[in-house]
């Protein structure tokens, strides 16, 4: 499921980069929050005790009068580590007390309204102050007196990291487990994207038969269009298959009656030049008809492996049949032909009916172009191969003619006709069955041999006595 | 040009300075014992007889050091300290002061750097304010009289009796009482401002016993004390535990009671100013001071009261000073800022003058 | 003999029944394969030749019709499928051979030939074996040690023969008479050419066929 590229390291990608930024949004956020609560607390505190200055502003004898509450202090003491800066100021704007360059930098009548905060800096050090006034009834009139105090934000910033820090573990371990959640959700929910899959990549190729999923509503396009694929495959290939017998039966019945006709010439009445023409005819009828065969048979050699299933073959019997078919009753009376089944059952994963289509073609090939006077088929175990072996006394193929006379229509040079499909549709089937078509030279001590070796399977488990 | 004119402005300081003297006050070289590897420049207000235990044994483990002690009281230094804050002068490398909101007043305005080490970590809360301040010491604030001349039942066991005596008997005790000059004293200052917020009402009635009975006010401890020894004094009223109990046991004459009703703790506090020329060194000594062998010569030798131990002996007092709430610590935190105000001060002194002159 | 034919193709069905007459054999031959399913259900033959492809009824249905009746006549099926194509392989349906077309004619007169003459003969169904030659009527296979040998039916015959009596000699004559029957022709020679062939196919066999000269042929298991 997982590598680059896959559906779910995409989602997670994804999903991570999506909670990556909310949780970046939500630890800013908790971080803005964190100073405003922080800010909040404190400020109160600085408020209290600027309140507590003021009230201490009092006029008697119609003098301002000011003395500095320690409770105030003690007030903002409760933020053990800051430092605390204040001034007062007195109608007019003379300062009474405190730190006299103590200044927020706005405009101190602005506080009459209400108290007003303020960040800034003092001695080098970031403040919060707060800026409060007080009316008092003096001898020359009503005025306004102003308190500022100031204090350093180390605990502000102290309460507020550490806010942020308890907000970030937060949101750290949300995000985690969100994702471990979206990893099963997304797990899960592609369950059926692997379930396809897997039911797809278990198909045998030759497997035509509609899909049989569950799969949900997103999938369901795809599986249907894969199953409506898969029809139109089915039914194009049995056109085809059907296509082809149909041909195989329009051509073969013509050249059966070509060859019947033909053989009805009386060849007694004929004068010797008619009798040698004849004879041309035959033979090229006779080639014409094997060519024939052999390409339909190619066909539908290539078209079974689209569509049949590979199922465990015993290579002695097919070997067996193939053998019986490709020697024709009126073979050369002189030929020695035999054949040697493999003392053990040997099994080899195909479909038969091709399999010994190809051994019949070799066996043709070798009858018709090599064998002279001794025909052997054997079948014999190679390692973890089976092999049929064709040998004949023949002069053989050249080593150099090896590689043309598996390709289809090569003309072999040396006989002047063509070899046509045998050697293709032997290899063809021998490759498809994972398998592969060899020569042997011919030696002192061995005949000329064709072999086609197939990897062995195992025994079919069910019906140990059919073929 | 510039030079001249800001040694022009620090001659001006000087003349200025007036009657408080000169701001430097008695200087003592302790030669390192080894070979010489370092300084240090101990700016105190403190006794040089209370620390000498406290520089020689310190000297014991870093031989190398020899240390320049240079002795203020306690307003001098807090104006040296201010000056040296601005670069002015030169700082010491550790200031010791027993007019610990001063030295709070220091670091609020940015003159104090921060230390922190194992040693730091054993003072208790109120007495470290931003690692930059710490307490050293702890000495409760007494009552000293002389047994020559104080009958037993005279002898006053809270604030209250010590006013009521001198309603009682304002003859015999007029002119006899001593105390600070809470204008020349900072830690004075200090002692009376936190009577008025302790107790305001007995504040109030003894100030004006004092003032009927023509106290005698003394710039230091030391003087206080020696007025006492010599028989002018009968009873000193706001003495540091530490110096009264030396005093007390130089001359047997003398004796100590702490009052029942509520002491004074006072921590004498310990800082290394921002712009120390060699704060390592004097980050070691704090850390000496604070250090449990610092503390037990403290104890023994030097300033002889310890928040975990009794009292000494020979002392009137509660059996345990913190536990039945009679000690009062003093907080070494920002409301002692309230006690550095200019206005404030200068009213609670203005008010106090008139009525104790000084004389 | 009397041969039933059904083949729809004329040219093809012509030439068949000319080359079957010509061998003396009697042909009814039929092109629609409900007319033939008609004859075949109430006349007896010794062989039928079968097209797949035939309008009414197709050889397929013909050949399962004959069978189900319970009747054992050879069948010789021509196909223009070969097995590869045909859904229902003829073998299956009961067919004693088959012919893909095109095929050559004398093969078909050899097979045909073949089927004839198992349906008269009923041949021994057992097994001889001499030396590691191994005899076997049933399957009518020759087997020398592990290899199975193709032989024709006269050197077949000739093995058979030699083998029933191991070691006992056989005449020229007596081989010559019951190799060929009184119908066909051999001359002397036939019996050496095909003691010849059956000696070179047996080659390697510990069995082997001595000439006496003169009087006859034996089949001599080497002992050990």
């Amino acid at each position: 499921m997982s590598g680059k590229g896959s559906l779910f390291s995409r989602l997670m990608w994804r999903m991570s980069i999506v909670l990556a930024i909310s949780a970046a949004g939500l630890i800013t956020a908790a971080w803005f929050y964190a100073r405003a609560a922080a800010d909040e607390a404190y400020d109160r505190l600085l408020l209290g005790s600027a309140f507590q200055m003021t009230e201490s502003l009092t006029v008697r004898d119609g003098e301002l009068q000011f003395e500095l509450p320690a409770s105030a202090f003690e007030l903002l003491g409760l933020a053990e580590s800051d430092r605390i800066f204040y001034r007062v100021i007195a109608p007019g704007g003379k300062t009474l007390t405190g730190y006299t360059d103590l200044d927020t930098g706005a405009d101190i009548d602005a506080s009459r309204k209400q108290p007003r905060f303020a960040d800034g800096s003092y001695k080098g050090e970031d403040i919060r102050t707060v800026t409060i006034a007080r009316a008092l009834s003096l001898p020359q009139g009503v005025g306004w007196a102003n308190v500022i105090v100031a204090q350093t934000v180390e605990s502000r910033r102290a309460l507020a990291s550490e806010l942020t820090v308890r907000a970030t573990v937060l949101v750290a371990v949300m995000s985690l487990l969100a994702l471990g959640g979206a990893a099963l959700a997304v797990r899960y929910s592609l369950a059926p994207v692997a379930r396809l899959g897997e039911a797809l990549s278990r198909r045998e190729p030759q497997d035509l038969t509609p899909l049989d999923v569950s799969v949900p509503a997103e999938l369901s396009p795809f599986v249907s269009s894969i199953n409506h694929f898969i029809t139109r495959l089915s039914e194009r290939m049995q056109l085809m298959q059907r296509y082809i017998a149909d041909s195989a039966h329009q051509i073969r019945t013509p050249l059966t009656a070509l060859n019947a006709q033909v053989s009805l010439i009386d060849e007694d009445q004929l004068p010797p030049e008619g009798r040698r023409h004849l004879e041309r005819v035959r033979r090229r009828a006779a080639e014409l008809a094997r060519f024939t065969n052999q390409l339909l048979n190619h066909a539908m050699v290539i078209h079974r492996f689209d569509s049949v299933h590979l199922t465990p073959v015993a290579l002695n019997d097919v070997a067996r049949k193939a053998f019986r078919a490709a020697i024709p009753i009126t073979v050369d009376p002189d030929l020695v032909v035999s054949f040697e089944a493999s003392e053990e059952a040997l099994y080899v994963t195909g479909d038969e009916l091709s399999l010994r289509e190809a051994i019949v073609n070799i066996i043709d090939n070798a009858l018709r172009h090599g064998a002279s006077a001794r025909l052997d088929v054997k079948v014999w175990r190679d390692g973890d191969f089976g092999v049929v072996e064709v040998s004949d006394d023949g002069a053989g193929i050249p080593e150099a003619e090896w590689s043309n006379v598996l390709k289809r229509f090569h003309s072999s040079q040396s006989d002047g006709a063509a070899s046509g499909l045998g050697f293709a549709i032997a290899a063809e089937v021998a490759g498809a069955l994972k398998g592969g078509l060899r020569f042997r030279t011919k030696s002192e001590t061995a005949p000329f041999a064709i072999q086609i070796a197939l990897p062995l399977s195992s025994a079919p488990i069910e019906k140990g006595d059919a073929s | 040009m510039r030079l001249s004119a800001s040694l022009a402005t620090l001659a001006l300081w000087f003349t200025t300075l007036g009657p408080a003297g000169a701001l430097e006050g008695a200087r003592e070289i302790f030669p390192a014992p080894g070979p010489e590897a370092g300084r240090l420049v101990i700016h105190a207000a403190t006794d040089l007889d209370a620390m000498r235990p406290l520089i020689e044994d310190f000297q014991q483990m870093a031989p190398g050091v020899t240390i320049e002690f240079v002795e203020y009281v306690t307003n001098d230094l807090f104006r040296q300290a201010q000056e040296a804050c601005t670069g002015a002068v030169e700082s010491g490398d550790i200031l010791l002061s027993s007019s610990v909101d001063q030295l709070v007043r220091l670091a609020n305005d940015g003159c104090a750097q921060p230390h922190r080490s194992t040693e730091t970590l054993t003072v208790p809360s109120w007495a470290n304010w931003r690692n930059e301040i710490f307490g050293f010491t702890f000495e409760p604030v007494v009552f000293v009289y002389d047994r020559r001349s104080v009958p037993p039942e005279d002898v006053p066991r809270s604030h209250e009796a010590l006013a009521d005596l001198l309603r009682r008997k304002p003859d015999a005790y007029r002119g006899r009482i001593g105390t600070y000059d809470i204008e020349a004293s900072g830690v004075g200052y200090l002692l009376a401002f936190h009577d008025s917020r302790q107790a305001p009402t007995t504040y109030g009635r003894l100030i004006e016993s004092l003032s009927r009975s023509d106290t005698v006010t003394r710039c230091c401890n030391s003087e206080v004390l020696g007025e006492t020894a010599a028989g002018n004094v009968r009873i000193a009223y706001n003495v540091l535990g530490s110096y009264a109990y030396a005093a007390a046991r130089a001359n047997p004459a003398l004796a100590i009671v702490v009052p029942q009703d509520y002491a004074l703790v006072l921590s004498r506090g310990a800082m290394i100013p921002n712009n120390a020329p060699r704060p390592q060194i004097g980050k070691e000594f704090l850390n000496y001071l604070l250090s449990p062998r610092g503390r037990r010569v403290a104890r023994e030798r030097a300033f002889f009261f310890d928040e975990g131990e009794p009292l000494p002996e020979g002392v009137d007092g509660p059996e345990s000073l913190m536990e039945s709430g009679i000690g009062r610590p003093i907080r070494i935190g920002p409301a002692l800022l309230a006690a550095q105000d200019a206005i404030q001060r200068s009213h609670f002194i203005a008010d106090w003058k008139r009525l104790i002159p000084r004389r | 003999m009397r041969i039933f034919l059904a083949e729809d193709t004329h040219d093809v069905g012509e030439a068949i029944c000319r080359r079957f007459q010509q061998a003396g054999h009697t042909v009814d031959w039929e092109t629609d394969g409900a007319v033939a399913g008609d004859i075949l259900s109430f006349t007896d033959y010794d062989l039928v030749i079968l097209d797949v492809m035939l309008p009414g009824l197709d050889g397929f249905t013909l050949l399962k019709a004959i069978r189900q009746r319970g009747n054992g006549v050879p069948v010789l099926v021509l196909t223009a499928r070969s097995e590869i194509d045909d859904r229902v392989s003829a073998l299956d349906l009961g067919a004693d051979d088959y012919l893909v077309k095109p095929f050559d004619f004398r093969e078909l007169e050899a097979r045909a030939r073949v089927l004839m003459r198992r349906r008269a003969g009923g041949e021994a169904t057992n097994v001889i074996v001499c030396g590691d030659v191994t005899l076997d009527m049933t399957n009518r296979s020759v087997r020398v040690g592990r290899r199975e040998v193709q032989l024709k039916r006269r050197e077949m015959a000739l093995l058979e023969i030699l083998a029933s009596r191991p070691g006992r000699v056989f005449t020229k004559e007596e081989l010559l008479e019951r190799l060929f029957g009184f119908d066909e022709a051999g001359g002397p020679n036939a019996v050496e050419l095909y003691v010849g062939r059956l000696r070179k196919k047996l080659e390697g066999a510990s069995a082997r066929i001595v000439t006496l000269r003169g009087i006859g042929y034996q089949l001599v298991a080497d002992v050990g």
